[in-house]
């Protein structure tokens, strides 16, 4: 299976080419039998792709040590859940993972596209073919062939790093690899456009749904890497400003702007050139974002010199990319002129361009924090880095910002705000965010950054849930209608506007928690079995953690395991007992390491009370179990509002898939003059 | 395209805004990345260096780790990666990340103090985000991959 799985990625090749040709040569001469065999050797890249794949699993699950991939990245106790995710575990089966979701979205949108929209289609087909032989090429050529083999056969493999040895972990990756993919369909369509000279919003208004789902995925798969390093990393964080981290969140930042700034174009006719840009940076973020992940670019520098095949494969498909579309803006740049202008400062189209403006500036920021090393190296020859404070401290100002206008947006009238629009919509929800703020301070709360996010948070859940009580009264007294049924009819009517609000919300919640990194607290002891100890919350009670004892298991080869070391604490609130919490040191038999951290997590609504076991007093005493050597190092954290990142994170999900729903009222508002049958969007995706 | 004035001018203060914030965050936070060579021939050619906080990377001699007893106070030796000859001891005063062993590479955040000893504050592991062995150990001789077909 291997064998035939290397031989489909070989011939995957001259047929991705044969597609790619095709697919421009059929758009150009307007020939549909071209144009059809464009098409169809996207289902037969789709097909080959996925034989490839299964040849990695099918080695995976042979034990087939002699590839360099299954060697490095598994071995015959692994669990068979980890064998199966092996796929996506490193960079050489990542980046065919990533391929044949590529052709796989290629192969949904041209399945549901190709009897309508054959102005796009051959386009489509051809950039689309394209970017799959990009990643193909990578594959077979860049040294990082996942059907590589060793000269020798290993008696076994190296076993998969145990901190990936986590459900979040398994995950993320193809979660972010989804959303990374499905904005390749936007941009395919843009190119499109710019090649049929079809330059209204047509082209946004049959991707708008990739769009979503690609920026649906980016979101949920971002936040998975965050539960993973809260969860595995152990030291109670969730985000570092990590080179790896930045470069999913670079896509995120300006496919969230590129979502704002289509509505102008969708119903002011503006911004054309500025959503070209955006859609041609996008894609081009969620290749660098695979390329800075799965190539060690930034982390290390020193041995850069080993994978600069890959890197300039990967620059000068990007440069290349870059290069033909800014040329294809330019020719284009008559046609794409705004149909209008902006009228006023104080105007829906002016906050989202300011929520762009600023969204961009994030962006730039966060890649120039994170190429800072390479740039000042390459200027002054002395390697210069910037950490977390330099992200905090540009990000910090401009998200405080952002979520101002996530409550202004919606509200603001389109062309001009009047004196009375704006009266009306926002004396009550500033009252609401002063007000929160001062009863906050009252209370105790004096951290500045945290005071000021929690009143903004306020103002827009006052604005949001003003609006849904507004169209639910409407619609009840209208429509005659219970508020329950009003407001779920209020909903689904109009998902796209209702589903935006629900994403917003769940936004505000996830900011609301950050801030409550603030008040974090962090305490360390060193403990023997009965002592007690007490951690006071910002919250105003007490912990009590009494610490049990340690338990030992010496390890029965299973699951990788040589020993593991579980302290049990109990936990009591205010002397009320809440169960108790264990913590663990894991030794893994692959790994010539120390142990592995696993930490102890108790969440409630208001905050978690997250205990790691920083060290055991005398691991050879204990393993021996000698009953003096039971004293341990305990790190306890208590991280208020942490657990409402998961919470906002699930609403954000909910609401966007509600605004990608298929809804009849929209299909008659999208496009009034095309009559029936104007449904674009893939119905496949959902 | 003719502007609205009011509107160019917010433009441009966000721009500038975001561009101060980056500007100001840069100087303030940055921190000379080096190595352990470039680390000892700053401090020779610019005494006041011990007192600058930098990032050095560097690898942990094997066998050199040892913890102080009683307190929370890891030493160890760092060497360059090219010149095995520079070399300094480092103090670490916190809890050590799973992914450390006495034979890893780290980036350490701190400062050289003048009686060469390296105190560092941060310590990462650099295997990190990529989480990669290299299966050519698992043979006696390191044999090169064959590229196949």
């Amino acid at each position: 299976m291997p064998i035939l799985g290397e031989f489909a990625l070989w011939i995957s090749l001259p047929v991705a080419v044969w597609g790619m040709v095709l697919g421009f040569a059929g758009g150009r001469s307007q020939r549909g039998d071209l144009v059809l065999s464009a098409e169809r050797s996207i289902y037969a890249v789709f097909g080959l792709l996925a034989i490839a794949a299964a040849g990695v699993s099918a080695a995976f699950l042979g034990d087939r040590f002699e590839y360099w991939y299954v060697a490095s990245y598994s071995n015959a106790n692994l669990e068979l859940f980890y064998k199966v995710t092996g796929l996506w575990a490193g960079q050489r089966g990542s980046l065919l993972f990533w391929a044949l979701l590529l052709a796989l979205f290629s192969s949904i949108c041209v399945l549901t596209n190709r009897n309508r929209h054959r102005e796009f289609m051959p386009y489509v087909a051809g950039v689309l073919q394209g970017i799959l032989l990009f990643f193909i090429v990578v594959l077979l050529f860049a040294d990082v062939n996942p059907f590589e083999r060793l000269d020798f056969i290993p008696a076994d493999g190296q076993g998969l790093n145990p901190q990936l040895q986590n459900y979040w972990m398994t995950i993320h990756p193809p979660t972010l690899y989804l959303g990374f993919t499905a904005f390749t369909i936007p941009f395919a369509f843009a190119v499109a456009a710019l090649l049929n000279g079809r330059l209204d919003a047509r082209w946004i208004q049959l991707t708008r749904r990739w769009i979503l789902i690609s920026w649906l995925f980016l979101s949920v798969g971002i936040v998975f890497g965050m539960r993973w390093a809260y969860e595995e990393l152990g030291w109670g964080g969730y985000w570092f400003w990590d080179p790896v981290e930045n470069a999913s969140l670079l896509p995120w930042l300006t496919a969230t702007a590129f979502l704002h700034s289509i509505q102008i174009q969708e119903n002011r006719g503006m911004l054309k050139v500025w959503n070209m840009s955006l859609v041609l940076m996008t894609f081009l973020l969620t290749i660098f974002a695979t390329f800075l992940t799965r190539s060690g670019l930034i982390e290390s520098v020193h041995s850069f010199a080993q994978e600069l095949k890959i890197a300039y494969i990967f620059l000068s498909f990007m440069g290349t990319v870059l290069a033909a579309c800014v040329l294809l803006i330019v020719y284009r740049l008559p046609e794409l002129r705004s149909e209008n202008q902006i009228e006023s400062f104080l105007s829906r189209e002016s906050a989202f361009l300011f929520n762009n403006l600023l969204l961009l500036g994030a962006a730039f920021s966060v890649m120039w924090g994170t190429l800072f090393p390479l740039i000042s190296e390459g200027i002054t020859g002395q390697q210069i880095s910037v950490g977390p404070p330099f992200f905090n401290k540009v990000n910090l100002p401009i998200g405080i910002v952002l979520l101002a206008l996530v409550g202004i947006g919606p509200v603001i009238a389109w062309r001009r705000a009047t004196k009375k629009n704006l009266q009306k919509n926002f004396t009550a929800p500033v009252a609401v965010g002063v007000a929160t703020g001062v009863v906050l301070w009252v209370l105790g709360a004096r951290h500045e950054l945290a005071l000021v996010t929690w009143s903004i948070s306020a103002f827009v859940l006052t604005i949001i849930s003003t609006e849904f009580w507004k169209g639910t009264r409407a619609r009840a007294r209208i429509e005659g209608e219970g508020y329950l049924l009003a407001f779920f009819h209020l909903v689904t009517r109009n998902r796209r506007r209702w589903g935006g609000y629900m994403v917003h919300v769940g936004f505000v919640m996830v900011c609301i928690a950050f801030a409550g990194a603030a008040y974090n607290t962090d305490s360390r002891f060193n403990v023997q079995p009965g002592d007690v100890v007490e951690v006071a919350s910002p919250f105003g009670h007490a912990y009590q953690l009494t610490y049990e004892g340690l338990s030992m298991s010496i390890g029965r080869g299973q699951r990788n395991l040589l020993w593991q070391a579980i302290a049990t604490v109990s936990v009591a609130q205010d002397g009320d007992p809440k169960g108790i919490l264990t913590t663990e040191k894991r030794q893994y038999t692959n790994r010539d390491s120390q142990p592995m951290t696993e930490v102890g997590i108790r969440s409630i609504v208001r905050e978690d009370l997250y205990l790691i076991l920083s060290a055991l007093n005398d691991t050879n005493g204990a393993l021996n179990n000698e009953p003096g050597a039971q004293g341990i190092d305990l790190q306890v954290l208590i991280k208020p509002l942490v657990g409402w990142i998961w919470i906002g994170t699930f609403l954000l999900a909910i609401g966007t898939v509600i605004a990608l729903w298929p809804s009849v009222d929209r299909r008659r508002m999208a496009a009034p003059s095309e009559g029936g049958g104007v449904e674009a969007a893939p119905a496949g995706a959902d | 395209m003719k502007k609205n004035p009011r509107f160019m001018v917010g433009l441009v203060g966000v721009a500038a805004v975001v561009t101060y914030l980056i500007w100001t965050g840069v100087s303030e936070t940055m921190v000379y990345y080096v190595t352990p060579v470039e680390l000892i021939e700053k401090v020779e050619a610019d005494p006041t260096f011990h007192d600058v906080g930098v990032k050095v990377g560097g690898m942990v001699i094997r066998g050199s780790y040892r913890r102080v007893e009683g307190e929370l106070l890891h030493v160890f030796t760092v060497r360059d990666l090219v010149e095995e000859s520079a070399t300094f001891v480092v103090e670490f005063r916190d809890a050590l990340p799973d992914t450390f062993t006495d034979d890893i590479e780290v980036v350490l955040e701190g400062r050289l103090r003048e009686d060469g000893v390296f105190e560092a504050t941060t310590l990462l592991t650099k295997c990190g985000s990529r989480y990669e062995a290299a299966p050519e150990d698992l043979a006696g001789a390191p044999p090169h991959p064959t590229n196949a077909p």
